[in-house]
């Protein structure tokens, strides 16, 4: 197989299927969106004269949020609804630490009152947050542990002009996984992780702003590990793009998802749930467990998902999840559903977000 | 982190006050002897997270490591269990704000020491209504 992620086509696949525990399961989940929107064309008008932009919004955090703060409150969400008392693990995915050095995760332990636990903070770009899911899966499936809490979380930064600036989001998604019982909401069937050294985007250590290869990011990069990941979790397991009631794929814009999708044999009717990007922008770790979230608060028991993220520098984690029985209690009890949070926003100007945002200090 | 707002982090973070095991009497910051039975046997409460506003006040002129922040909106809120604890509002319009308006909390930084130094967090409120 090629690693230099030309265009060559695919000639064969590896098969890597993650040998997921099927007596762990996702018993509650949880997001946070933060209410202030940035509409495209405010950044298309300070930056672009005014030129015409996509028709999409950002969720922008507001002074005093950072990933900390978003992640306590998505965590929060998914406890309730998973009702679970004590965690064994937390993992906080993420690119925005505002500590370089200490963790994001003791402190959200401190926060959720949680302390016999191992907590780390992880990082691989956008896909942290679904690396975090897998791990405590992997944690429960051992037996080392009952329950554990993954998030993905970021206040994602843009270059003030740069392309990433339209689209650079915030938000959280929480899950807490525990062993399977009546009460499950899903069950990841299986998994498929894909790597590469593939420097599309990235932030040197400093930097306040992360650098990235425009067009270089696409072809060779997100499509690239998505199409593999993909591809061997349906060689590895059986799977056609008709199994599955729902995909969700990363979406660091509006075109992207669509293309990866109609290239894997996808139908709109499948991804279309699963499209936040024009709502709420790219909270980057957050981004396709928000989409699995959002599809969550619809399915149905014995629906089946398929959950791709993609993360720059580059990867992919492709999964497959089952839904179960316990998904309508637990939501009609949760009451909070994904789209009431994009609902309730309020749109700011250019110069708001940027003193939101840091861009201008007092 | 200062040391005497780290000895307090969970009163910052999750509300934590306390409770007379003798006449159930619920204390936001904690005490040490019941005020209303003299028992010197209480046990940590988690308050709850939603109440109402009694009274706010809107300050124009912040200390430092508040700056960027004002206009701030400090108001009292009665929690549901009776105890009325102080909080900054957040999120909410000035012309929202009404006496007798749902709050909750979040979890949100209160300041940052420096772009170098600590990040101190707990709780404010958002309005529902």
């Amino acid at each position: 197989m090629p690693l230099n992620n030309s265009l060559i086509p695919f000639k064969g696949w590896v098969n890597f299927g993650l040998k997921t525990p099927k007596n762990a399961a996702i018993a509650g989940y949880g997001v946070y969106i933060p209410r202030y929107r940035l509409p495209s064309v405010e950044v298309a008008r300070i930056w672009r004269g005014g030129e015409e932009a996509p028709l999409i919004k950002k969720a922008v955090a507001s002074l005093d949020e950072d990933i900390t703060t978003m992640a306590v409150e998505a965590a929060r969400r998914a406890i309730k609804m998973a009702e679970t008392k004590e965690l064994g693990a937390i993992f906080v995915g993420t690119e925005t630490k505002p500590y370089a050095v200490k963790p994001t995760s003791t402190i959200v332990a401190q926060a959720l009152n949680q302390h016999k636990v191992l907590a780390s903070d992880l990082e691989f770009a956008c896909k942290a947050g679904t690396e975090a899911l897998q791990l405590i899966l992997a944690l429960i499936g051992s037996g080392m542990i009952e329950s554990g809490l993954a998030i993905g979380v970021d206040t994602a930064q843009g270059r003030p002009g740069d392309d990433l600036e339209f689209t650079a989001a915030s938000a959280a998604a929480a899950y807490i996984l525990s062993k399977r019982d009546v009460g499950s909401i899903a069950v990841v069937e299986g998994a498929s992780s894909y790597v590469s050294d593939t420097t599309d985007f990235w932030r040197r250590a400093g930097q306040q702003y992360p650098r990235h290869l425009s067009r270089f990011t696409g072809e060779p990069a997100y499509f690239y590990h998505i199409q593999h990941a993909v591809k061997n979790l349906f060689d590895e397991f059986g799977y056609k793009p008709s199994d599955f009631k729902y995909a969700v794929f990363h979406q660091p814009n509006p075109r992207f998802p669509v293309e990866v999708a109609l290239r894997l044999g996808f139908n709109l009717e499948q991804i279309k749930p699963s499209l936040l990007n024009p709502y709420i922008g790219n909270p980057y770790a957050a981004n396709s467990l928000l989409g699995l979230a959002v599809v969550l608060d619809e399915a149905s028991p014995n629906d089946l998902i398929l959950v791709c993220s993609f993360g720059s520098g580059a990867g992919s984690d492709a999964l497959s999840i089952r839904v179960l029985d316990g998904v309508e209690e637990k939501r009609r009890k949760a009451q909070n559903k994904v789209r009431d949070m994009i609902e309730a926003s309020v749109e700011i100007d250019y110069a708001t977000y940027a003193k939101l945002r840091g861009k201008i200090v007092a | 982190m200062a040391i005497s707002y780290w000895r307090r982090r969970d009163r910052y973070y999750r509300l934590l006050g306390n409770k007379c095991t003798r006449c159930n009497a619920e204390y936001y910051p904690p005490v040490y002897i019941c005020r209303r039975c003299g028992s010197e046997s209480l046990i940590d409460a988690e308050m709850p997270g939603t109440g109402k506003i009694l009274t706010y006040t809107i300050l124009r002129e912040v200390m430092s490591g508040f700056e960027g922040q004002q206009p701030i909106i400090i108001g009292i809120v009665q929690l549901d269990n009776g105890v009325k604890v102080l909080g900054q509002i957040v999120d909410t319009p000035i012309d929202a704000l009404k006496i007798g308006c749902k709050v909750r909390t979040v979890f949100r930084k209160i300041r940052e020491e420096s772009s170098a130094g600590q990040i101190y967090y707990g709780y404010k409120f958002t309005v529902l209504c």
